[in-house]
Order: structure tokens, then sequence, then C-alpha cells
């Protein structure tokens, strides 16, 4: 079992390092195979881990080596497999061997082949260290790691200046998320002297009352991280502009898997979270607003793949909104729904913009529906799927969330309107790409190797329902993921009047979006100018302070110190070369110097 | 008594020998201010051994005689040597090995 | 009293020697400085001494300078066509630096005191040197007659004429 998880675990790595090194030797079809291969191996593995679980055998927790062996900063690089971290698992390399899948159709015009999957191959392996890290700092490390392979892949064409502006914007917004997070390590570590995450979790309860400020601090800290990574007000400005990387890698990082590492984040340190009331206040408003916000800005977008990252940070804001009331069932089932939905948008999209030959905007698509009949119906089904539209998949995770928070009645209206508004922009961007006159010609329907496992995210999401829903008895989801803490057993699905009033919400929108498609806000589309203030508030001013130091700082004061020293050492040798001027007396004059204060030395010293 | 006159014209000529070597361009004034220098060491050796009623600095000073005349040689010949080279006897023109 | 006379003497030409302008002069004022040591070490009850010294200092090393002098005695003329290139403040200091040194150690050894009026039998006489040299410092001696010797090939080594 320990062997299964090491081998699930370092596979992706594996492959990463084949493909990496061997990168100029190995023929094109070797790194097309070996890229989702490794990813295809290991979710077997874990799919195998699953099975026996079910059997009956204890789920592994292997401790790899001693990594820090001091005495406050005690830490071993050590694993643990529970239930959550393997639903993560078989998410990430599930959803990711689909998506790699996919990547062998969609960057088939692209020479860089290798460097595509390894980076690949190397961001699976930082996700599933990240997942299944037994501690805060193995965590981290998993979580820097996928910062990187997101940089990477978002900058995947670095000679196109988009891009490489993007991929720094990412990292950069990113970092100032991380470095909350490793304040918040370094609090665990001064509070507990441990970060052994179940550890952390059980002396919690026990050494602090609900509502110590140290708690409070560090829940904030902990969710100021998963404000960067999870692109949460006012961390989100990264997300839209990474859609300048290729379509799968926005399918993969920023729709499935690194954007829920937040979220995965808050879920794991739940036991922390609830000492920590305001904190969780602060986590359900930031969620709400940055859903309402993002879905207002999605509305009003001409890009296909915005209205989708906008949208993804919508459902992240209603994921948080939900952890923030305490539904963490809820979270995580709407984080599985989403995965497979936003993978099978993106990646319809994906066939949409590769067959048209790299456009996304929507303003030069239209009427696509007759050229490309199967990408059509996909599309429609995830675009109907997020609406909420029963009984597909994320009908039931969204209202689960609705119901959660339908105690307070400010996040439930909040909730309704970031519905009604998902259905509406998706409809709409529905409309614009498939619906009206069509403008292109020649064009064909993508190949089977993008087809298929578009298909297949199809499927899980019109079936992915069912894993949250059951009549009279916990779902399999709830099942599964009670067998780690109580505190998931809390919701299930129930068929109230709100859940009419949430079916209701999303037919309108549709209808809505179905008729009003053409119309646009200039305030939504720069969603509400936060760049720019972004920019004027924290770009410029640093900007001028470096200019400041390159022009005046560095040759003046620096360089001068230095020539200021050599200036002294010379002119000091000058000085000390006129006393060798060659001549007799001189140095005679000397001698008689040095011989009288011999002499009166001696004098003196006979007293 | 004898011996503090003595010192004080051992003192005397030492005073006269170095003022010599400092301030006279010459070589073989030089020279001859030097040799000053060593008679003067040979007197205070001489009313020394007087002082203390032994041999020993008489032995001395035989010694120190030896050695004032086989440097005065091989000194001159120095100096003949250089005066070949330059035709001055001036020892601030000889200021070649400066830094 | 003589020994004051003597001492005088001495100081005086010792002051010739370098305020003459003529090295000629200035030899042959050494000549009378060496005399007038003679003079002090036959008070000084060294007879043997003062005889020696009139041989070796007066009669060889002085009649080599007188050589050598003759050999440049009028070059002198042109020392004071060139401008003298150590600076002089430097000297001035150094020569009074020595001045109070010597001053210093005059004031220390006023209080040395007087002779032994009585001498030990023999001192001074040639027989008594003898035996000094040879039995007490005989390493000095040979290793001076070495000295010597290789002073007399350098000597002759250093001035002789380039082909």
């Amino acid at each position: 079992m320990q062997l299964l998880l090491l081998t699930g675990l370092f596979l992706p790595l594996a492959g990463f390092l084949f493909i990496c090194g061997l990168n100029k030797i190995l023929p094109r079809r070797l790194v097309e195979v070996a890229g989702p291969g490794t990813i295809l191996l290991s979710f077997l593995t874990f799919s195998y881990i699953l099975y026996c679980n079910n059997q009956g055998v204890p789920l592994p927790h292997i401790t790899l080596f001693t990594w820090i062996p001091l005495k406050g900063l005690w830490t071993d690089f050590s694993l643990r497999l529970d239930h959550l971290s393997l639903l993560m698992t078989l998410i990430i390399t599930g959803v990711g061997f689909l998506i790699h899948a996919y990547s062998v159709g969609y960057m088939d015009h692209d020479e860089d082949l290798a460097r595509y999957f390894s980076v690949m191959n190397f961001f699976i392996f930082s996700m599933l260290l990240l997942v299944l890290g037994a501690n805060l700092l193995v965590f981290f490390v998993g979580w820097e790691g996928v910062g990187l392979a997101s940089y990477l892949l978002i900058g995947y064409w670095y000679k196109r200046p988009p891009a490489a502006k993007a991929a720094k914007k990412a990292f950069v917004v990113n970092r100032i998320g991380d470095l909350g997070l490793l304040l918040g390590i370094l609090l665990t570590y001064s509070l507990f002297g441990t970060s052994d995450i179940q550890e952390v979790c059980q002396r919690v309860g026990k050494e602090f009352t609900i509502g110590a400020p140290l708690i409070t601090i560090l829940s904030l800290l902990y969710f100021w991280g998963a404000t960067g990574k999870s692109a949460q007000i006012p961390l989100h400005t990264w997300l839209p502009d990474a859609m300048e990387g290729p379509t799968p890698v926005s399918a993969l990082i920023h729709a499935a898997t690194m954007v829920t590492a937040g979220v995965y984040l808050v879920v794991r340190m739940h036991p922390v979270f609830q000492m920590a009331p305001i904190t969780l206040q602060l986590v359900a408003i930031v969620g709400g607003t940055t859903a309402l916000f993002s879905a207002l800005c999605a509305t009003s977008q001409s890009d296909l793949k915005r209205v989708l990252a906008y949208s993804t940070i919508s459902q992240l804001g209603l994921m948080f909104l939900a952890t923030g009331v305490g539904a963490y069932f809820a979270a995580m089932f709407h984080l599985t729904t989403h995965a497979f939905v936003k993978a099978l948008l993106f990646l319809s999209a994906g066939n949409v913009i590769h067959m048209m030959h790299g456009t996304t905007e929507m303003d030069k698509m239209g009427g696509l529906n007759k050229v490309f009949p199967k990408t059509n119906l996909l599309f429609l089904v995830g675009a109907l799927s997020m609406s909420g539209i029963p009984p597909l998949a994320i009908f039931f995770s969204k209202d689960i969330i609705i119901e959660s928070v339908s105690g307070n009645t400010l996040y439930y209206y909040a909730a309704l309107s970031v519905s009604l508004l998902t259905a509406f922009y998706l409809t709409r961007a529905y409309m614009l790409t498939f619906r009206g006159p069509c403008l292109v010609k020649d064009v064909k329907e993508a190949p089977v190797v993008m087809l298929a496992p578009v298909a297949v995210l199809g499927l899980l999401t019109v079936f992915g329902g069912l894993l949250g829903f059951a009549v009279n008895q916990a779902p399999l989801l709830m099942q599964f993921l009670a067998k780690d803490s109580l505190a998931f057993m809390a919701q299930s699905f129930h068929v109230t009047i709100s859940m009419w009033i949430s079916i209701l919400v999303a037919f309108t929108g549709v209808t809505i979006g179905a008729f009003y498609s053409r119309k646009s806000l200039a305030i939504f589309f720069n969603s509400f100018y936060i760049n720019q203030l972004y920019q004027a508030l924290f770009v410029q001013p640093c900007r001028a302070i470096a200019n400041c130091i390159a022009s005046f700082f560095e040759p003046k004061i620096f360089d001068s110190s230095l020539s200021l020293t050599q200036d002294a050492s010379y002119k000091t040798a000058k000085i000390l070369q006129e006393l060798q001027n060659g001549q007799i007396r001189s140095y005679i004059a000397w001698l008689v110097v040095g011989a009288s204060f011999l002499i009166i030395y001696l004098s003196i010293a006979s007293l | 008594m004898d011996l503090t006159i003595a010192l004080f014209v051992s003192f005397a000529m030492f005073l006269i020998g170095i003022l010599g070597i400092l301030f006279k361009r010459n070589a073989l004034i030089m020279f001859l201010s030097i040799e000053l220098m060593l008679n003067s060491a040979n007197l205070l050796f001489v009313a020394f051994s007087r002082y203390w009623g032994n041999q020993v600095g008489l032995a001395w000073v035989f010694f120190v005689l030896v050695l004032a005349a086989a440097e005065a040689a091989v000194g001159l010949a120095i100096i003949i040597n250089l005066f070949r080279t330059k035709q001055v006897v001036d020892v601030d023109q000889y200021n070649l090995l400066r830094g | 009293m003589t020994m004051i006379v003597l001492g005088l003497l001495i100081v005086i030409s010792a002051l010739g020697i370098i305020l003459l302008k003529k090295p000629v002069h200035a030899c042959l004022s050494f000549l009378l400085t060496l005399l007038g040591l003679a003079g002090v070490y036959l008070q000084l009850n060294a007879p043997f001494i003062s005889a020696m010294q009139i041989l070796v200092y007066a009669g060889a090393i002085l009649v080599i300078f007188m050589f050598v002098i003759v050999l440049f005695q009028d070059a002198y003329l042109a020392i004071d066509e060139y401008r003298a290139k150590s600076k002089p403040f430097w000297l001035v200091l150094s020569a009074t630096l020595l001045i109070v040194t010597l001053t210093l150690l005059g004031t220390r050894l006023k209080t040395l005191g007087y002779q032994k009026e009585s001498l030990p039998e023999g001192y001074g006489s040639l027989e008594a040197l003898g035996k000094a040299i040879y039995i007490d410092f005989f390493f000095p001696f040979e290793a001076v007659g070495l000295l010597f010797l290789v002073a007399i090939i350098g000597a002759l080594y250093i001035g002789k004429k380039v082909q």
C-alpha cells in the first residue's frame, strides 16, 4: 500500500525528469505517449488504492526522511493519504490525464512539446505533493511547485509579450499570497512546535479557546495564502490574464486543480478555522463578494476564455462561501463537480479555438453549431450544467451550497444572484459562439484525440451529480469523506422550496441569456478598473523607486565609493613612493632617526 | 675626570661624523666622516678599558682598527669605480635606484 | 689638563674635516685628529694602541685616502652646479634628533664616576694585549684575519680596470 502511494506520487516526477532530461533525443511520438501515460498510470494506482480501501485496507502514511531535525521546527518529509486527499488525487490525476491526452491534439503544431509535457508532469507531481503532504511544510513545497509550474505554463509561448507579462503577473500576485501562508506556517511552528496537520488539528481544540486572537491571526494568514492561490479579491487579477497560456493549461491549472488548492487548504485546516468565527465570517464575505463581482465582470467579456476565467473565480467564491458557513462537504462536492464541468467547458472552447486557428474573440465566432456539431453539444451540456439545470452535476452541488447559506439572508441572495448571473453569461457565451450567422468557412471538426477526453468529461458532467445525491441516506461522497472527520456530515441534499427557487433562477438566467446576448457594459468589461487601480497604486511607485536607484544611487553613491577607495590607495602609494627617492642622504637621515630612537630607548630602559 | 672628557669627545666626534655624512655631498668627505665615527668608537673602547682596568677593550680596539683598514680599502675601490662610471663625486647624482 | 687640550684639538680638527672646502685640507685635518687621538690613547695608558693608531690609520689609511683625493681633487668644484636633491628639512631634523639623543645619553652618563686610580700590573703593555688576543679572543682574531684576506681580494677585484 505504501509502495502504491509512492508509485502514484513519484510517477509524474519520473515523467518530468525523463522528458525534461532526454529532451533532445526523444522522438515526438514517445513524448506524446509518455506524457499522458505517466498520469494514466498514476490515476490507475490511486484507483487501485481506492478499491483496496473499500475492501478494508487502511490508508497509508509514509515518512520518507527526516528533513529538518531542529527542536522547534522538527519536520519529516512525510506523506499521508486520507479520504480527502484521495478524492483530490483522483480528481487531479483523472482530469489531469484527460487533459494531457487532449493536449496531444491541441499542441500538434507546436515544436517544443517536450517542455510542455515535462512541466505539465511536474505540475501534477507538485499538486499531488500538495494534497499528500502530512505536514504544512511539504504542503508548502507543493504549493510553491504549482505556482512555479503555473508561471512556466502561462508563459509557455514566451516569445509573445502578453504571455510573458501575464506569467510574471501570476507569479508575483501568487507570491503575495505565499507570504501570508509562510507567515501562517511559521506561526504554526511557534504555537504548536510542529506543523503536522493531523496533530495541529487535534491539538487546536484542546489548547485554545474559540475566538482566541492567536488562532484568529493564524487562520487569517492561512486564508491570505488561499486568497492568492485561489484568486479571490483582492488577489484575483492574475487569473483572467492567465488565459494567455494554452487552453489545456487553463483547463488543468486554472480551473480544475491549482486554484482549488486554496479551498483544499481551508477544508484541510477546518478545525483551526472553526476556532475563529471571525475568520470564517471573513471567508464567507470575501467568497461571496468575489463570486458576485466576477460574475458581473463575466457578463460583458468578449473573449471566450475570459468568460470562463471569471466564471472560475466566481465558482471558487461560492466554494469559499460554503466553507465560511461551515459547509465543508458542500465545498468539496462543488469542487469535484466544478472540476469536471469547467474542464469540459475549457476543453470544448479549446476545440473551437484550435480549429479556428487561435482566435479567442467571440466577435469573430458565430454560428459554429453547423461546423462543429459534437463540440456544440458538449459545450451546451457544460453550459447548462454550470447554470444549474437539473439533473446535471453542478445543480446538486450548487443547491447544497445555497441551502447551507439559506440561514443568512445576505449570503442567500448573493448566492442566488450569482446563480442567475452564471446562467446568464454562460448562455450568452454559448449563443455568441455557436448560434447566429456563421462568419467563417472551411473549418472542420476537431480530431478524435481532442474529442474523446471532452466526451468523457461530458459523461462525468451528466452523471457526476449522483456522487452527492442519495435519498434517505448520506450520499456516496459524503460517506467517503466522513471517514475523515465528522464535520463533513452536516449537509445533504433535500428537496425543499429553495431547490425549486434555484431551479427557477437557473431557467430564468438561461432564457435571458438566450435573448439579450449582444450587449455589454464597459465597467464590467474592464472588471471595475481594478487592474488600473493596482497599476497606479503599486506598480508605478515600485518602478519609480527602481528607476531612482538605477540612475541615481548606483552610479553616484556605490560607484563613487568604490572609486574613492581606489583613489585613496593610489594617493597613499604615491606618498609612500616619495620615501624611496634614491638619495643616499635621505636614507641616512632615516637611519639616524632610527638610531636615535634606539639610543633613547636603551638609555631609558636602563632606569 | 679623564673618562668624562673622553666620553664627551667621543660623542662630539660621532656627532660631527654624522653631520658630515648628512650634509656633505662629496663622496670622499662622507667616507672620511665614517672613519671619524669609527675613531670615536675606538676612543670609547680605550677609555672604558682604562676604567675597568682589563685588557678587553684594548683587544677590541685592535680588531676595530683592522676592520677600519679593510673597509677603507674596499670602500675607496668602490668609490673609484663609481667615479669611473659617472665622472662626478656628488652622491646626489647617484640616484638610479629610486622607487 | 693634557686631556682637555687634546680633546679640544680633536674636536676642532674634526670640525675642520667637514667645514673645509678643499678635500686635501680636510684630509690633513683628519691627520691632525688622528694625532690628537694618539696622544689621548697615550694619556690613557695604552701606548701600544697609540702606536698602532699612528701606524695603521695615519700611515696606511690616510695615505690611501690621500691617493684617491689627489685623483679627484678637482671634482669637488662640480658639486655646486647640481642642486641638492634631498630636502634639507629632513636632514636638519634628523641631526637635531641626534643631538638631543646624545645630550640625553650624556646626562645619564655623567654619574659614572672617576676611574680607577690603581691599575693592574702590565696594563697596556704588549704582553698583556697579546695574551688577551691570542687566548681570550682567539676566534675573533682568526675571523678578522680571514676578513682581511677577503677585503684584499675584494678591493683588488673591484678596483680593476675594465678591459
